[in-house]
């Protein structure tokens, strides 16, 4: 017999419930699913009733005043009718047979400036950023080179991230590289890609990046979501971090400015990533979803708003990414390992660095090194002293 | 040439590789001789082997709270891929005109737009967590990393050409599908048919010996 004590159910009567719940759930839906009507090609759609026309010739009938057929005066008014359509600041909206948004509408003189604004302004504006964005960081990197530690890497490490936030802020980092590649292919693909591949490539990479960027773009916000949730509480602004951004976070002049576990700057950057990718979000969740009663210009107005708030996220990011590698020594290792020097801690974070000390946090190198699963020998931390 | 071979030679090919391969490995498996066991049995080894199939969809309660995003993660990803596989429109409608002959009622385009965003943030959840957990990342192959980066293509062309509008993107599609295929036999993804046998066969073992586990 086997004791008692060391059995236990390895499925609980909840956990059963919610089994049987979840089975049940799948059959009804697939049931549910089978008891709609599916569309068909063959099945009669209904009679498509569009004719906006049919209100512009009821226009020209009454400003003729007879009423009847003249074909002169009717071509005449015609043109006039649309050369005034064209020309006007407001949008005229007739009446028409067909009950949707914007179908009054024969003529849209605003998105004919829409379409010029995003195919020039917003398209030379975007590269102009990303393109100034990369010279920036080019001078700021000759200018000041790469930010070291002061007495250089110790070896010894403290615990930043879990697993969960590194994966979370890494799910969240490729789900929005996706979208700016994606993204950018579609706002400056046209001008940049078409004299590069042809336009037959450029279709097939537009339909693609139009398809993969509609499909990953909720997945950002669920990101965004994960993010707020996990990193939220730490990057609520406190005492101190005022004095961090006077002084240009350490990065103008000399010597580290004091901070927290997040300090003045990454608080920043988180909020912009939140606030404006929310902006995104919800700009992205219109665009897509043209059947909920927003008509051309609302369409028109979040497109804009979409893609300019993109580039401001896009832009920083590039700087996010410099800084978080390159431009900074071992802050990349803080997202790699989950863990940090306790010397790029005493730099950058001081006042985390300080309380990770008194709390015995340090690890040490070689219990950093069997934590990682290295074996072998481990690198020698660069000190002052082993220089 | 390139239409003519993809969806010619080299689908019969992959097609012929996949189910040779799954049968050779799934019946070396199976049939492989083992030793008998000559303890006296204290339960049903039947009973351990079913219940063992089962149980293992939760996980243990020791550990369920450590592995809670790896579980969330791993039903998004299966369920979403499964729905997608079984029940998108375009696949239902392969299967019925080249492979079985006969269909059943495919998913709503919402449904298929939802099961696929289940599907990519699962894995890629999944595969960063393999990467960042030191222990993982220690126990993986270069297999494993093959084999998600594989499905995550073959996925993501699969969305690129959701619009059904470009031969090319197909095209893409089902070549990376039949790259996957003949990949498949060889590699980690054959757990999608030996999780069956080797829960079994665990169970079973524990069974015999009277072991909840």
């Amino acid at each position: 017999m086997v004791n008692s004590r060391y059995i236990y159910s390895p499925v609980s009567p909840t956990q059963l419930t919610a089994i049987i719940l979840f089975v049940v759930g799948l059959f009804l839906t697939q049931v549910s699913v089978a008891a709609v009507p599916q569309k068909h090609e063959n099945f009669p759609q209904g009679v498509p009733t569009i004719n906006p026309g049919s209100e512009l010739w009821r226009e020209i009938r009454r400003r003729d005043g007879s009423g009847e057929f003249n074909e002169v005066n009717q071509g005449l008014l015609v043109n006039e009718l649309l050369r005034e359509m064209r020309n006007s600041q407001q949008i005229q909206q007739g009446i028409s047979q067909v009950g949707q948004v914007d179908s009054g509408v024969l003529i849209n003189a605003q998105g004919k400036r829409w379409a010029l604004f995003r195919m020039t302004t917003l398209a030379d504006y975007s590269a102009i950023a990303i393109a100034a964005i990369f010279v920036i960081i080019v001078l700021f990197f000759v200018i000041r080179g790469k930010v070291s530690i002061e007495g250089g890497l110790s070896g010894n490490v403290v615990k930043r991230f879990s697993d969960y936030e590194r994966v979370v802020h890494w799910t969240l980092a490729i789900v929005f590289l996706f979208l700016a590649i994606t993204g950018l292919i579609l706002l400056l693909g046209r001008p940049l890609l078409i004299p590069l591949f042809g336009k037959d490539f450029f279709a097939l990479l537009a339909s693609a990046s139009k398809e993969g960027h509609n499909l990953f773009g909720p997945l950002f916000l669920v990101s965004l979501i994960m993010m707020l949730i996990s990193f939220g509480r730490r990057n609520i602004y406190e005492k101190g971090d005022l004095t961090w951004l006077l002084k240009g976070g350490g990065l103008i002049g000399k010597g580290h400015v004091s901070g927290g576990f997040f300090n003045m700057g990454e608080k920043t950057w988180y909020w912009m990533v939140i606030l404006i990718g929310l902006v995104i979000s919800i700009s992205g969740l219109i665009l897509v979803s043209p059947n909920f009663g927003q008509g051309r210009l609302i369409m028109e107005f979040t497109h804009i708003l979409h893609v300019v708030s993109a580039m401001i996220l896009i832009v920083v990011s590039i700087g996010h990414m410099y800084l978080g590698s390159i431009g900074s020594e071992g802050a990349l290792e803080g997202m790699k390992s989950g863990y940090v020097d306790i010397n790029w801690a005493a730099a950058h974070h001081d006042r985390w660095g300080k309380l990770c000390r008194e709390q015995d946090l340090i690890v040490s190198a070689e219990e950093y090194a069997r934590l990682q699963g290295q074996t072998g020998s481990i690198s020698q931390p660069v000190t002052e002293q082993g220089k | 040439m390139i239409e003519y071979l993809v969806d010619g030679p080299l689908w019969y090919l992959s097609l012929a590789v996949f189910c040779t391969g799954v049968v050779w490995k799934l019946g070396s498996i199976i049939f492989t001789s083992r030793k008998t066991d000559l303890s006296v049995a204290r339960d049903s080894a039947t009973s351990g082997a079913v219940r063992t199939v089962f149980s293992r969809f939760l996980p243990h309660r020791e550990i369920a709270a450590s592995i809670k995003m790896q579980v969330i993660a791993g039903y998004m990803f299966h369920l979403g891929l499964f729905a997608l596989l079984f029940f998108a429109a375009p696949h239902v409608l392969f299967l019925e005109e080249h492979i079985l002959g006969f269909g059943w009622t495919a998913m709503p385009h919402w449904a298929f737009i939802v099961s696929a965003q289940f599907a990519f943030l699962g894995l890629i959840m999944l595969w960063l967590r393999r990467l960042v957990n030191p222990v993982s990342r220690l126990i993986s192959t270069l297999d494993d990393h093959v084999a998600a980066i594989l499905t995550f293509i073959v996925m993501l062309t699969g969305c690129f050409a959701l619009l059904e509008g470009s031969p090319a993107l197909r095209l893409l599609h089902r070549f990376t599908v039949e790259l996957w295929l003949i990949y498949f036999p060889f590699s980690a993804l054959m757990h999608t048919f030996t999780f069956v046998p080797s829960r079994a066969f665990t169970g079973a073992w524990f069974g015999r010996r009277g072991i909840d586990a």
